[in-house]
Parts: C-alpha cells; sequence; structure tokens
C-alpha cells in the first residue's frame, strides 16, 4: 500500500490535517482533503473540497467522487476537529452541539461512506483522532474530551464490525501541537497539561505522521480497535 | 451510461438483483434480508453499500439507502426486491 496510496485527510487548511496533507504529498501519496474554507495546499496530487464534515449530503457526495475518480480509497485520516476551552457549566448548548457535530459526526460520516468503499475491496486503513484531553480527563475540556471519547468508542466497535472485512479503525491522541487549535489555552495552563505526560513537551507533525504509518502500513492488517496515545499517556 | 431524472423501476429492480447473491435471485419477488435470505448482518452491509455505487454509476444519483426513513419503517424496505425496488425508486425519484 505505500506507493501511490489515495489518502483522504480532513481538516487539511490548516495545522495537524495540513501538516499531514504535506507529509503524504512528500511521499508520493495522492491526498483528497476538505475543509470549511478554500485550499490553502496547491499540489498536482492535492484536490480540495470545501464542506462541514457534519453535512451527510456533502460528505456522501465527497467520498463518492474521491471513488469514482481513484476507483479506492486506501485510507482515510478523520483529523477535522474544533475545540473549545471552557468549564462545563459556561458552556453554551450551541456550542456543545457544534463540538460533537464536527468531532463525532464528522467522523462518524466520513467513516460510514469511506468504509462501505473499502469493504467492497476488501482493505483500507481508518485512523481516527482523538486527544490525551480524554484519558487525562482535562478540566476546562469536558465537551471537547467528551466528544473525542465518544471517538474513541466508536473507533472500538467500529473495529469490531469491519474485523472480517480487511479493513483496520484505529485511533491516535496526539498531545498538544503548537497549532490555531491550542493557541488561546493560557500558558500555565498548556504547561500543566505537558507536565502530565511522560515525555514532557509538545508533539509535532512528524510524531504523528509516524504513529499514523503504523496504522497504514500493510503489515499492520492485525491491529484494529486501537487508541494510541502519543507522549507516553495512558487511559 | 448514468442517466439522471426519474428513473425506471424495471432497471432498478435488474440492478438489485444482479447485486443480490446469485443463489437469491430467483423467484417472482426473492428475498433481500431476512428468513430464507443468504445474507447475515454484515451480507446485508456489504449488499447495500454495492447497491449505492451501482445506483450511482447508472443513474448518476447518489443515495444512502440507509436512512432513517428506511430505518423506522414497521416493514423492512429490504425484505425483498419489490420492497427494496419501490424504496429505491422512491428515494431517487425525490
Amino acid at each position: 500500500m505505500k506507493a501511490s496510496r489515495v489518502i483522504l485527510v480532513t481538516g487539511t487548511s490548516r495545522g495537524i490535517g495540513r501538516g499531514l496533507a504535506e507529509h503524504f504529498l512528500k511521499h508520493g501519496d495522492t491526498v483528497c482533503g476538505c475543509s470549511r474554507g478554500p485550499a490553502t495546499l496547491k499540489h498536482r496530487r492535492y484536490a480540495h473540497w470545501e464542506l462541514e464534515v457534519s453535512d451527510e449530503t456533502a460528505v456522501v457526495a465527497m467520498v463518492r467522487e474521491v471513488v469514482r475518480r481513484h476507483g479506492q480509497v486506501d485510507a482515510l485520516v478523520n483529523n477535522a476537529g474544533i475545540a473549545a476551552m471552557n468549564h462545563a457549566l459556561l458552556t453554551p448548548a450551541a456550542t456543545a452541539r457544534g463540538i460533537f457535530a464536527t468531532n463525532f459526526h464528522g467522523t462518524f460520516l466520513f467513516c460510514r461512506e469511506v468504509a462501505k468503499a473499502m469493504v467492497r475491496r476488501k482493505s483500507g486503513r481508518i485512523v481516527n483522532f482523538s486527544t490525551v484531553a480524554t484519558p487525562l480527563r482535562l478540566e476546562g475540556e469536558a465537551l471537547y474530551a467528551a466528544s473525542k471519547a465518544a471517538v474513541e468508542s466508536f473507533t472500538e466497535v467500529l473495529a469490531r464490525e469491519l474485523g472480517e472485512t480487511g479493513v483496520t479503525v484505529n485511533a491516535i491522541g496526539p498531545t498538544p501541537v503548537p497549532t490555531d487549535l491550542v493557541r488561546n489555552v493560557p500558558e500555565a495552563k498548556m504547561q500543566a497539561l505537558l507536565a502530565r505526560q511522560a515525555i514532557r513537551r509538545f508533539g509535532t507533525v512528524d510524531d504523528i505522521a509516524n504513529a499514523l504509518e503504523f496504522f497504514l502500513s500493510p503489515r499492520s492488517e492485525f491491529v484494529t480497535g486501537q487508541v494510541l496515545y502519543l507522549g507516553g499517556v495512558n487511559r | 451510461m448514468p442517466q439522471s431524472g426519474n428513473v425506471s423501476p424495471e432497471r432498478l429492480r435488474k440492478l438489485i438483483l444482479a447485486t443480490l447473491p446469485a443463489a437469491q435471485r430467483s423467484g417472482a419477488n426473492p428475498v433481500v434480508f431476512g428468513p430464507g435470505s443468504e445474507l447475515d448482518s454484515l451480507g446485508l452491509v456489504n449488499f447495500l453499500a454495492d447497491l449505492e455505487y451501482r445506483i450511482a454509476e447508472e443513474f448518476d444519483r447518489e443515495v444512502v439507502l440507509a436512512s432513517e426513513r428506511a430505518m423506522s419503517r414497521s416493514r423492512s424496505p429490504f425484505r425483498d426486491v419489490e420492497a427494496l425496488t419501490a424504496y429505491a425508486a422512491e428515494l431517487l425519484n425525490e
């Protein structure tokens, strides 16, 4: 699967998603990306869709167009996510709905549609995105952590539902990476978070790409339903 | 050749029959899922995924067959070819 893979990555306009898209392009893959806004990446092997990941019609149309163009999707990287740092008691219901719409429903819709194509070919790799905020039970991130807990649970069950189909489903739980997502978190809070990791530093896109490539490897066909946290964090 | 506009139930029925396992294609109204079907739940998943792609190729239209409407019906639209043809035509002709 290493040569000329077709990889669908969500949330590619910035941050980790953009970094991962660049990683795959550098390694010769074809990347189909999406985000709410226009593409920020230009490459002959990159195609972009402007959509909300929680919009079922748009997700169905994108995935089927990707399959029509390329005949397959080798891997799905469900990176798109939003966070809203706030005390649970101060979180508006609309914010909670928005977090779950992007982080959970978006992940679910892409998994459902891409898995349909993968099941037909009896092969594929799905990697969802969790966070260390979930196992660390971070105060101030209740809704974000809860939405990612839903992603973890979904990943584990979907892995079992697809267990005999040749499609693996895993998740990565990155530590904070200096991106827009964590830009508004106070410095003291961020340092306290890093102090709870075994390896106390920010993560990098390369750290994530390394874990991702493990799950995407053809040799990882016996690895499914796993959540891999970076930085030495445990559930 | 993809065809847009209203879909012919007969073409849809032929497509459904061609997607069903060969052993299940006989009779006036073959069973799709349930007693008498070869499909287990994973088989139904594969069948519906395959059918969605074949419908897109044939009619140039995207449908999600496992919709809320399908799941909330008292009689499953996936029970036999006739029911599935009527249900898929309904989705495609919306």
